[in-house]
């Protein structure tokens, strides 16, 4: 593993106060995360780790702190330019799937690279070793309603992974998931963070997960608790 | 891509769509054919007008049309008519002898105006041989021979062959009394024509009230092309010292009724419009409103606001661009077809008739109303889609991926 740094979190703290009695989600987390890691952000509800996801990933902004990556201050970007950093920057792989249901797994695949105006030679090539890495090289015709649960989040890797972002962010990327579904996930997820040198990081409260990171952030109360490499 | 999204999005709700869709064909379609049929509705009105009163043409002494002197005639009309019989252009011609003066009988007496005719070019330009419902034009064989309308004859208490008077003014201002004979009752589809023109022979009223031979207080003319009208009374005032006048200058009420019934087009347009954007607005919010964390994952991913937008924009588009087409050919062939089979209202033809107004309406589409129809409904799609298409950018990704 390189020691170059992709996301430096620098004491941020985030406070809702959208019930008008607020609510201090993170309270001066600081963390870097190098290329190429495996690392699970753990903890129970309420701990604040989607929170510091949504923030690692440019969908929210820390009130306080600051987040860098790829040496770019991402807080202080207007949401255009954050739309267009995580077109380039970020894969996401939501707990839900959230596939475009009106596309075809290959479309779906594709999307991003479209946005970021791919060619089209490179991005059927892309899209096509992407869904076979995933295992699902002969159901790119197949819109998600006709793939299962495990088949469709394997279609969301695949999509977050195809652009080459610097990292994927996953937000409970196995809660929906069975046994199976999710070893066979955690087996290509790490399988393409080894053949990729892929950084992936994970909010997850899931054992199975957990037990597959290198690394486990644990928060809790919107604080860094433990921070472990295995 | 967004226009593949976009276009496979509206099939999602299938019935949503096709009933938005169904929507906009019903509407269109009825909006095409109440086009058509207020655009027929003018056109019968001025074809009545210019059938029996106007002409497309008419030429005058230009003093005349002031008090309708006697002595203020055409003095070579016969002249006049032969020329333009001769002219490719006209499709009939024919010159009259006008007189106010009064009808009178035993029973009653009423204001008219007497047109001396000259028979045959006269039924090329009015048709009013078609119109006569008993007995026969004046015959040119004998003195003194009228026809009269249904209902002059009604309020004179006359029936064929009975006698009644006229009373003129002549060239040397004295008033001209004479016993006609009624020869023939006519009925147009208009009250007011028939109320006001009974119909001699010319030569009996030249003699009559001292006209000189050949001249003529009004010349009629009706060309093969109603919208050469302008040019050619442009053409006849250049080359004449009388005065030539379109029927759009004879009788200015049919540019109001033109641009009152365009009014209400505009109105009916308008009133369809809104309910459309409204029907639209509603059906695009819905898509928006059920979609809302799909459209935070896409902006998640790198979707712009810009794409978002336009992908709104198109999806509400598409839905006007499979309704409106089918909804134009439907409303363009019915109109068509009425058109030639014509719509009976002879139910209301007592109403028309006060209005000179025939009971056969036949629909009519002006040039470019369909592409009217065509760019106003797209028009409305787009201002339509504009609330749900910000409604859909307002969205803050993280908000939007929290919806279940």
């Amino acid at each position: 593993m390189t020691e170059e740094i992709v996301i430096k979190v620098s004491d941020v703290h985030k406070t809702y106060d959208e019930t008008k009695v607020p609510v201090k989600a993170l309270r001066g987390v600081t963390l870097d995360i190098k290329k190429g890691e495996f690392t699970a952000i753990v903890g129970p509800s309420g701990s604040g780790k989607t929170t510091l996801l949504n923030i690692i990933g440019g969908l929210d902004r820390p009130t306080t702190g600051s987040v860098v990556v790829n040496g770019m201050d991402i807080s202080t970007l207007s949401d255009n330019q954050l739309i267009d950093f995580r077109k380039t920057n970020i894969g996401f792989v939501f707990q839900s799937y959230n596939l475009i249901p009106v596309l075809t797994a290959r479309e779906n695949v594709e999307f991003v690279m479209l946005l970021q105006k791919v060619d089209k030679a490179k991005r059927d090539a892309r899209t096509k070793e992407m869904l076979q890495a995933v295992g699902l090289g002969d159901r790119m015709h197949n819109k998600p309603t006709e793939l299962s649960g495990g088949q469709q989040q394997r279609v969301a890797v695949a999509r977050a992974l195809a652009p080459k972002p610097s990292f994927i962010l996953a937000d409970e990327p196995t809660a929906n998931l069975d046994s199976s579904s999710t070893a066979n996930l955690l087996d290509i997820m790490a399988q393409l963070n080894q053949e990729e040198g892929m950084t992936f990081v994970f909010s997850t409260h899931d054992q199975r997960v957990i037990d597959r990171a290198r690394r486990v952030v644990t928060i809790e109360d919107g604080k860094v608790l433990k921070d472990e490499w295995r | 891509m967004v226009p593949i999204i976009a276009w496979r999005n509206i099939w999602r709700s299938r019935t949503r769509s096709l009933v938005v869709i169904g929507s906009i064909v019903i509407g269109i379609w009825a909006l095409i054919f109440l086009l058509g049929f207020m655009q027929g509705q003018v056109d019968n009105y001025v074809s009545g007008i210019i059938e029996s009163e106007t002409s497309h043409l008419q030429m005058h002494n230009a003093q005349f049309e002031d008090d309708f002197d006697v002595k203020l005639t055409i003095d070579n009309a016969s002249k006049i008519v032969e020329d333009l019989e001769s002219d490719p252009g006209v499709h009939a011609v024919t010159s009259r002898i006008l007189l106010n003066g009064m009808i009178s009988s035993s029973a009653a007496a009423n204001g008219i105006m007497v047109k001396g005719i000259d028979l045959e070019r006269e039924d090329s330009v009015t048709h009013i041989l078609a119109k006569i419902m008993e007995g026969a034009a004046p015959d040119t064989s004998k003195r003194n021979q009228i026809l009269v309308s249904e209902r002059i004859a009604e309020k004179l208490k006359v029936k064929l062959r009975s006698k009644v008077v006229l009373t003129f003014q002549n060239t040397d201002a004295d008033i001209t009394t004479a016993a006609f004979r009624v020869s023939g009752i006519y009925k147009t589809h208009s009250k007011l024509h028939d109320e006001l023109y009974v119909f001699a022979n010319k030569k009996d009223l030249v003699r009559l009230a001292g006209v000189p031979p050949g001249s003529a207080h009004e010349i009629a003319i009706l060309l093969r092309e109603i919208d050469h009208s302008d040019a050619f009374a442009e053409n006849l005032n250049e080359t004449y010292p009388w005065k030539a006048e379109t029927y759009k200058q004879i009788s200015p009420d049919l540019e109001l009724f033109s641009s009152q019934i365009k009014l209400n087009l505009i109105i009916m347009t308008t009133i369809f419009m809104l309910a459309l954007i409204f029907g639209i607005i509603n059906t695009m919010l819905m898509a928006v409103l059920e979609r809302v964390r799909e459209l935070g994952m896409l902006m998640a991913v790198g979707m712009n606001r810009v794409r978002v937008f336009f992908m709104i924009v198109l999806e509400t588009l598409y839905i006007a661009l499979v309704g409106a087409p089918i909804g134009i050919i439907l409303g363009y062939f019915t109109t068509k077809y009425l058109n030639r089979v014509g719509i009976n209202l002879s139910a209301w033809s007592s109403a028309l008739e006060e209005f000179g107004m025939k009971d056969i309406v036949r629909p009519s589409l002006e040039s470019g109303t369909i592409l009217t129809v065509a760019i106003a409904v797209l028009i409305t799609a787009v201002l339509a889609s504009i609330y749900p298409a910000i409604k859909a950018i307002r969205l803050r990704p993280v908000q939007a991926l929290r919806k279940l």
